[in-house]
């Protein structure tokens, strides 16, 4: 323990003026150093040793070259090749969406059909397969892939939308081609959110700072951009389908046209129930003769079929379509992971017993004494096999039906029935008895099923925009897995962290 | 003899024999001056001179000093008063103080001046450069040459020279003039240990930073293959995760806690002077090894670079973690920073070393899981409660398989012994021109698992130290080369070991083949997990670190030096797919395929440094300036081959129909900075250190390229000072330090500040064009996260250094958080990088206490406990509610925390989960957006080490227990029990625990119902994303345990051995836990993966 007296105090005392003389002295010595004529030299030294140095921290050090394995943005859109290389890559990137690594928007035709009564899982499934199959989805199990899938697309288009807008040095026809194809994938793109969504935000812009604050649009509003953007891509798209240079014609259906504008476009007329319109575009479509006529059924799903508006090459090295690989099933029967799901016996109940289709384009495997019934459109699904089919995004049998359904609801039966005999003549089937508007709408909603089924999602589609989703799903659901139907299941959820990240965005009801 | 004119003999003149002992301990209360004179005569028999009538004045004085030179005493007694001393022989003569004479009496008044000259050596010759030469009393002094030569100009003869020199022990010697070789001996002070810091070193007693440094000695004492491992439970404010059980494992660092709240918290590598990735780069062929953390973006990163480096070959690891020792890396070190030192070759006989180590890995624990009569229970309950029958073509477990059968599939799959092996060889010596040292090691390490996997290392190490003959110029080259095969199975058997049902058939049938139950429907009824291991992982690295140090000495107190660094870092990954590893019938649907990676990472860098150092006043003042010029080019490929005709030929990629690329990396990083350090040291007893840094680096938005970096700190040792000594004696060392600056984090990944576009790599190219793809979203604003440290430090040492304590607060706060931003995916992204004004602080007590409990001829025993107590919090962030990181984060808590549900528990009626809503509510399905109400923190409470080492005659055996205090993920939550999943899974197995289920209404339980269908998964996956999935992972572990034995040299004299030694070693030998898992350190029973392993070694070392 320490003591201190009055004399130690002063002695303390003593000793902190003595420490203080100290310092004195050195910084005094500190002075005398620099200043001393004998340590110039040294001096001379150290200020031209800083001189070095600072000259080193320029920005020619410390600037790089961009990567070699990317371009930046100002070069992108400054070349043909490039820009049409951005468009490009959104297609590529679609076709290679397999139905087991990631949710792409081309998986939609099986996890919609899960969601609906077209598909039954095998052997409780896996994961999201059973939250899909149980219309059970929540942020935690399914259903916001799709959001997180296409909102990146949709950059990619406004980038390009933008990008091009400004880049001046590029061929105009060129230019032109390549905002028609952003703008019909734009449109695209926002069709599905829609429909699967509901209300959206709608980001036309790549400014994230707009964009991660924006709350859902109508979707009024969101229909209206889409009609917008595809009559833009309309007027500017090739009426010829293009090779990758954008300049010479080709027969490879894998590039939008103003016809794949005009086919969506009439889908969607045919969605906000703008009958007239969606007639026209049908027809525009339909009556260009030279290009598009309906094929046989095993036809129709071949590359470059006449009946294909717009289709996605495959990517996926030794594969044909994605859907064939994951839906025809072996003869060792279904699998929780590589092959699991089979039709269901609602959709298989629902073919007239003469439609060709019912024996064309679905097929079976007998397992221990078990039939398993499997969309057999695609029919190629051996890997190595050459490719010969293409993945079917738009096609002419889709058309017959908008404008019949649209001539039946302005009135024209005759009209309507017409279109509905070419799909029901082609499957081997006689003449609709539908005569009356609704028998006929409701004929035409049946050919629907039959024809479009597990395709990209058309039946839950129209499930919910008719309107006969509850009743529909209200019978359905307790036969797939025994719960009960919410209506909110309609919608799917929202990704939790876009909720999260976006103040003014709000869930779906229900999740 | 020769007197002035002033001086006045006593008549008393004590003439006495040469005395015993030069040193005086004196403890005088209030005595007249003269008492003291005695004592020091009693004690040392030299006489002190004086006159009676001299001290008639002088007021008594008080001393305490403990083994001082008679020097000091009288230094002490006569302070500040007008009196002087000289030595003569073996007398001191104490005389008034002359007043300046006029300056016509000087000629001869003075004796004239002398110059004195001197050699200083250490002990084994070789010259010390910059040892401090003073001359007692005065403020003249110098500092010797690269030579070790010294002069003093002008001196008065009889002298006495204070000859101190870093690490060596100081010395005084009486001088007349005549040329000098003095030989400093080293110091066993530990106070006197050298620490190695950013360009230069200092020793522990003059370190203003806070820097631990953990000796080659200690890292040997451990088998372990990657040198970060040897860290854990030895550094404070290390915390260290291995992440799994396997050779070249992951590994994740956390000095003084998260800075970054989702960035980079790497610290800064550097190896010899040369930076080292702290990442590798992304690989895409996936691999077992695990990630050692985010580096940007959440890109998956495999392995730890620091596997590639030889622990054998390490001589030191200097742990920096302040300001003060970090401020000088500037934009890379505001997580701090890890200096490994290699050995280097000494002055000395060409010596010889071998070190042969052979050793046994097995896993820590196992977990208890149902056998097969308690998981037919299982499964048959949950059908019964679901009112369901199992599937027959899908119930294999239940409907095909022997449900007699009962495996442990545990101790099937990593059950096994691995094996370890070391062989060490190196040959060193040197003269005082050239000294080197090469070193070789061969290195094995087997996995657990069955099958051939192993990882070996062939690593070559050397060293070349040369000075020129005028001892102006001097070179240093060192480099470390290390070549890894590493052959894994791409898949952690554990996940089967721990999911496969236990009454799943044999692996193989009778005649050896692979079992694969064949099902009627002629599928195999499982996937054999025995197939899996065909698909292999195998990882070759070559690993090469050199680094080439030009010095000369420009002036005597000028010296430039120039540092030239290489790294490259190759790895290339094959991951075989072939057919055999599929089940047979998809054999002919399927082809096999490979994937091939090569990446390099490669960095060059130059640091030209120039040092002044100078006495001036009564201090010495040490001048560092220099400048870096680095670059890093990364560089990687990976393809994926398809089609070939057997898979005998999968390794050739030229086999392959069909060649894919699947990924290439190509990025360039440039770093530019200018650095400075002025150290003082005055009187050795107050420290003063400045030093700052200019960064530019190219990772940065060209708007913000440039940024200042600095620190001040000091140090009073205040030990030595008078009233100190005085008043506790008992304290022989005593250090007060604080330090304040900043420093930065760049780990964000290279071009993030440009808008990029990447080629859109697909099989077939759509249209035959390759498309192009956006990368993310720009900010040419970006800039350096920045941390500001302030520390304070304590070292105490008491009872002739028996107890050394070393305390450290530490404050840092980390600020312009380089956030990866989380947006809505509307953006087109989840995130863009961008500084935000969010801070981040982190604050820990780290406490190291070193005793030396016993210390005999024959025994020792020592002991060392570390504890570090962290604290992390957010302290502000603003708009946090409305960010992407309102729901991660809350303001005043840990950035590590995770928001979870709050489960209360089964609903005795339904006997499914139940969760507490925001309101506290029960219900079935909480909401993400609002009943995340339970905050859970990973991040450990406290954590450390005690050591303990004995050592009798040649007996030492060392033994460390390393603790931590921490909540871990438990396994209660891995998948719904009674559920069965096909394909890879076959089965899910469940612990013991579940069998305390719910079974009817009424049962008051914490597990839910079984259910054989996934009508339960809502409120399972609720449940594993809730507060029940975590539990207390607490953990006591015996991290080593080190016995040697060193054969006796009357043992060795017969042979031409130096030395020769038997050791025994393990490492995680035994581990005290409550946590139910496999392992509380990597929770690798939630994550599927090997935990570490304990591994006991046998060996032995011969030195020729």
């Amino acid at each position: 323990m320490i003591m201190l007296s009055i004399n130690k105090l002063q002695y303390h005392t003593k000793r902190i003026r003595s420490i203080v003389n100290e310092i004195k002295r050195t910084t005094f010595c500190f002075t005398r150093f620099l200043n001393s004529k004998s340590r110039l030299f040294p001096l001379v030294f150290f200020y031209s040793f800083s001189l070095i140095v600072g000259l080193v921290g320029c920005n020619k050090l410390v600037e790089v070259a961009p990567p070699v394995t990317s371009i930046t943005d100002d070069n992108v859109y400054a070349s043909d090749a490039t820009a049409i290389a951005v468009l490009t890559g959104i297609y590529g990137q679609l076709s290679t969406t397999s139905n087991y690594n990631s949710m792409g928007l081309t998986t939609i035709s099986l996890f919609s059909g899960l969601s609906s009564d077209e598909l039954t899982l095998f052997g409780g499934g896996t994961g999201n397969y059973n939250a899909y199959y149980t219309n059970n989805l929540s942020v935690g199990a399914g259903g916001f892939e799709y959001w997180n899938n296409i909102y990146p697309y949709i950059f990619t288009c406004n980038s390009a939308i933008e990008g091009l807008a400004s880049g001046s040095s590029l061929t105009p026809a060129i230019k032109r081609q390549l905002e028609g194809e952003a703008k019909f994938m734009r449109a695209l793109f926002y069709f599905y959110l829609v429909n699967l969504y509901g209300d959206v935000p709608l980001a036309l812009s790549t400014d994230y700072s707009l964009n991660g604050l924006l709350s859902r649009s109508s979707k009024a509003q969101v229909y209206s951009q889409i009609v917008n953007d595809l009559k833009d891509a309309q007027t500017s798209l090739s009426a010829d389908y293009l090779d990758p240079t954008l300049l010479n014609t080709t027969n490879e259906r894998v590039r939008p046209t103003k016809w794949a504008a005009a086919a969506l476009l009439a889908r969607t007329y045919l969605y906000t129930q703008n009958w007239d319109s969606a007639e026209v575009q049908s027809t525009s479509v339909i009556n260009n003769l030279s290009m598009y006529g309906l094929d046989s059924l095993n036809g129709v799903f071949l590359a470059n079929s006449t009946e294909a508006i717009w289709q996605l090459q495959p990517v996926n090295t030794g594969w044909n379509t994605e859907d064939a690989r994951v839906f025809i099933i072996p003869s060792t029967g279904p699998d929780p992971f590589a092959y699991p799901v089979y039709l269901s016996p609602q959709l298989l109940n629902s073919f007239e017993s003469t439609d060709l289709r019912r024996t064309n384009w679905i097929d079976s495997t007998i397992v221990a004494g078990n039939t398993y019934y499997f969309p057999y459109k695609y029919k190629v699904n051996l890997q190595g096999a050459p490719v010969m089919e293409y993945l079917m995004m738009l096609r002419l049998g889709e058309q017959y039906l908008i404008r019949a359904e649209a001539r039946a609801y302005q009135g024209n039966t005759t009209g309507a029935v017409q279109d509905l005999n070419i799909i029901r003549i082609r499957a081997g089937l006689p003449p609709t008895t539908a005569a009356s508007q609704s028998d006929l709408i409701a004929a035409i909603q049946h050919e629907r099923q039959v024809e479009l089924f597990t395709e990209l999602g058309q039946r839950w589609l129209d499930l919910k925009r008719t309107g006969s989703v509850d009743s529909v799903m209200n019978s359905v659901c307790p036969l797939k897995n025994g719960s009960n139907w919410v209506t909110n299941q309609k919608l799917y959820p929202i990704p939790l962290g876009d909720i999260q990240r976006d103040p003014n965005l709000v869930q779906n009801p229900g999740y | 003899m020769r007197l002035t004119g002033f001086l006045l003999l006593a008549a008393a003149l004590h003439v006495s024999a040469t005395g015993t002992s030069q040193k005086v301990t004196l403890s005088l209360d209030h005595v007249p001056v003269q008492k003291v004179f005695a004592e020091v005569f009693r004690q040392t028999g030299i006489s002190i001179v004086y006159t009676e009538s001299m001290f008639k004045d002088f007021s008594p004085v008080t001393i305490h000093m403990r083994d001082a030179s008679p020097e000091e005493v009288l230094d002490k007694c006569l302070k500040d008063q007008p009196f002087a001393y000289s030595m003569e022989g073996s007398m001191i003569v104490i005389k008034k103080k002359v007043s300046p004479p006029a300056v016509a009496d000087s000629s001869f008044s003075s004796p004239p001046p002398i110059d004195i000259h001197g050699h200083i050596t250490d002990s084994s010759g070789a010259p010390l450069a910059g040892a401090s030469v003073t001359i007692r009393g005065t403020k003249t002094g110098t500092t010797t040459d690269v030579n070790g030569n010294f002069e003093l100009r002008n001196a008065k003869e009889n002298v006495i020279l204070i000859i101190s020199y870093t690490g060596y022990t100081t010395k005084q010697i009486k001088t007349n003039g005549h040329d000098l070789t003095v030989l400093l001996s080293k110091s066993n002070s530990p106070l006197d240990e050298i620490q190695v810091i950013a360009y230069g070193e200092v020793s522990k007693r003059f370190q203003t930073g806070n820097v631990t440094t953990v000796k080659g000695e200690d890292i040997a004492k451990q088998p372990v293959s990657n040198p970060l491992l040897a860290l854990e439970g030895r550094v404070p404010g290390l915390f260290i995760t291995q992440v799994n059980g396997l050779p070249g494992s992951a590994v994740i660092v956390r000095l003084q806690g998260q800075n970054s709240i989702l960035n980079g918290n790497d610290p800064l590598y550097v190896i010899d002077g040369v930076p080292f990735t702290s990442q590798l780069l992304p690989t895409t062929t996936g691999g077992p090894l695990g990630s050692s953390g985010a580096f940007s973006n959440g890109t998956s990163l495999q392995g730890n670079p620091l596997s590639y480096i030889n622990p054998s070959d390490i001589e030191s690891i200097d742990v920096l973690k302040d300001a003060d020792a970090t401020a000088i890396y500037g934009s890379r070190a505001a997580n701090g920073a890890i200096l490994i030192t290699t050995k280097k070759g000494k002055i000395g006989q060409t010596k010889g070393e071998i070190n042969l180590q052979q050793g046994w890995g097995h896993i820590t624990r196992k977990i208890n899981l149902l056998n097969t009569q308690q998981y037919l229970e299982m499964r048959h309950e949950a059908f019964r409660n679901n009112g369901a029958t199992p599937d027959s073509n899908y119930d294999y477990d239940l409907t095909l398989w022997d449900t007699t059968r009962n495996t442990d599939w545990q101790k099937i799959f990593i059950g096994g012994t691995s094996q370890y092996t070391n062989v060490n060889a190196s040959v060193s010596g040197g003269t005082s021109v050239m000294q080197y040292l090469v070193g070789g090691t061969f290195h094995r390490e087997t996995t657990i698992f069955p099958g051939n996997f192993d990882d070996k290392k062939g690593s070559l190490h050397f060293n070349i130290n040369s000075q020129s003959i005028n001892q102006k110029f001097h070179l240093q080259l060192t480099g470390n080369y290390l070549i890894d095969n590493n052959l894994l199975p791409q898949t952690d058997l554990t996940a089967s070991a721990l999911n496969l049902a236990p009454d799943a058939p044999a692996l193989h049938n009778p005649d050896g083949t692979l079992n694969w139950m064949v099902a009627p429907s002629g599928a195999s009824s499982w996937y054999n997990p025995l197939a899996g291991l065909y698909n292999t992982y195998q990882n070759k690295t070559n690993n090469l670190i050199s680094n080439l140090v030009l010095g000369y000495k420009l002036f005597n107190d000028i010296e430039i030096k120039s540092s030239f660094g290489y790294t490259s870092l190759q790895t290339n990954e094959f991951a075989p797919s072939p057919l055999i590893a599929y089940k047979p019938e998809q054999r002919s649907s399927n082809t096999s395929s490979a994937l091939y990676s090569n990446s390099t990472i490669n960095s060059w860098i130059i640091e030209p440094q120039a040092f002044y150092k100078r006495n001036i006043g009564k201090g010495r003042l040490d001048f560092l300036i220099g400048t870096t010029i680095q670059q890093n080019n990364s560089n990687g490929q990976a393809l994926a081959g398809v089609g070939y005709n057997s898979d005998a030929v999968l390794a050739n990629i030229l086999s392959a129909t069909t060649i894919v690329p699947v990924s290439s990396v190509a990025s360039v990083y440039k770093y530019n900075a200018a650095f400075g350090r002025l150290s003082y040291n005055w009187d050795s007893k107050y420290l003063l250190n400045f030093s700052v840094r200019r960064d530019g680096s190219s990772r940065f938005g060209s708007q913000n390229r440039f940024h200042n970096f600095g620190s001040i700190a000091g140090a009073w040792i205040f030990t030595q000072e008078s009233f100190i000594q005085n008043n506790l004696p008992f304290l022989d060392f005593g250090k007060l330090r604080g330090s304040f600056g900043t420093t930065g984090n760049d780990q964000i990944g290279d071009y993030q500040n440009l808008n990029l576009y990447s080629p859109n790599i697909v099989g077939v190219p759509y249209q035959n064009t390759t498309g192009l793809v956006p990368n993310g979203l720009s900010n040419p604003y970006l800039q350096w996260e920045e941390t500001k440290k302030i520390q304070f430090g304590l070292d105490l040492s008491f009872y002739k250094e028996r107890i050394l304590l070393t305390a450290n607060y530490v404050h840092n706060q980390s600020s312009n958080q380089l956030l990866s931003y989380g947006l809505p995916i509307i953006t087109g992204f989840y995130t863009v990088n961008k500084n935000f004004p969010a801070t981040v602080q982190n604050t820990a007590w780290e406490l190291s206490l070193t005793t030396t409990n016993i210390k005999t001829r024959n025994f020792s025993w020592t002991s060392n406990i570390n504890l570090t107590i962290p604290r992390n919090k957010l302290i502000s962030f603003p708009d946090l509610a409305s960010s992407s990181y309102s729901n991660s984060l809350i303001v005043g808590q840990p950035v590590t925390i995770l928001k979870k549900f709050h489960q209360i528990g089964v609903n005795d009626s339904t006997g499914i989960y139940e969760f507490a809503d925001s309101k506290g509510s029960p219900t079935y399905n909480p909401s993400y957006t609002t009943d995340q109400t339970a905050i859970i923190d990973r991040a450990p409470r406290y954590y450390g080490g005690f050591q303990n080492s004995f050592s009798y005659k040649g007996f030492h055996l060392d033994f460390l227990f390393q603790f931590v205090k921490q909540i871990g993920a438990s396994y209660a939550y891995t998948f719904i029990p009674g559920v069965y999943i096909g394909g890879s899974v076959n089965g899910y197995n469940q612990p013991v625990s579940v069998l305390s289920r719910w079974q009817k209404p009424g049962d008051k339980s914490n597990i839910e119902r079984f259910s054989s269908d996934f009508s339960t998964a809502g409120a399972y996956s609720y449940s594993a994303g809730s507060d029940a999935a975590f539990t207390d992972a607490s953990f006591i572990r015996l991290k080593n345990l080190s016995f040697s034995w060193e054969l006796p040299k009357s043992l060795l004299q017969k042979t031409h051995l130096q030395g020769c030694r038997i050791f025994m070693q393990g490492q995680n030998l035994l581990t005290i836990t409550h946590y139910a898992g496999m392992d509380p350190e990597n929770q690798g029973t939630v994550t599927l993966s090997l935990p570490p392993q304990k591994v006991l070694t046998v060996g032995f070392q011969m030195g020729l």
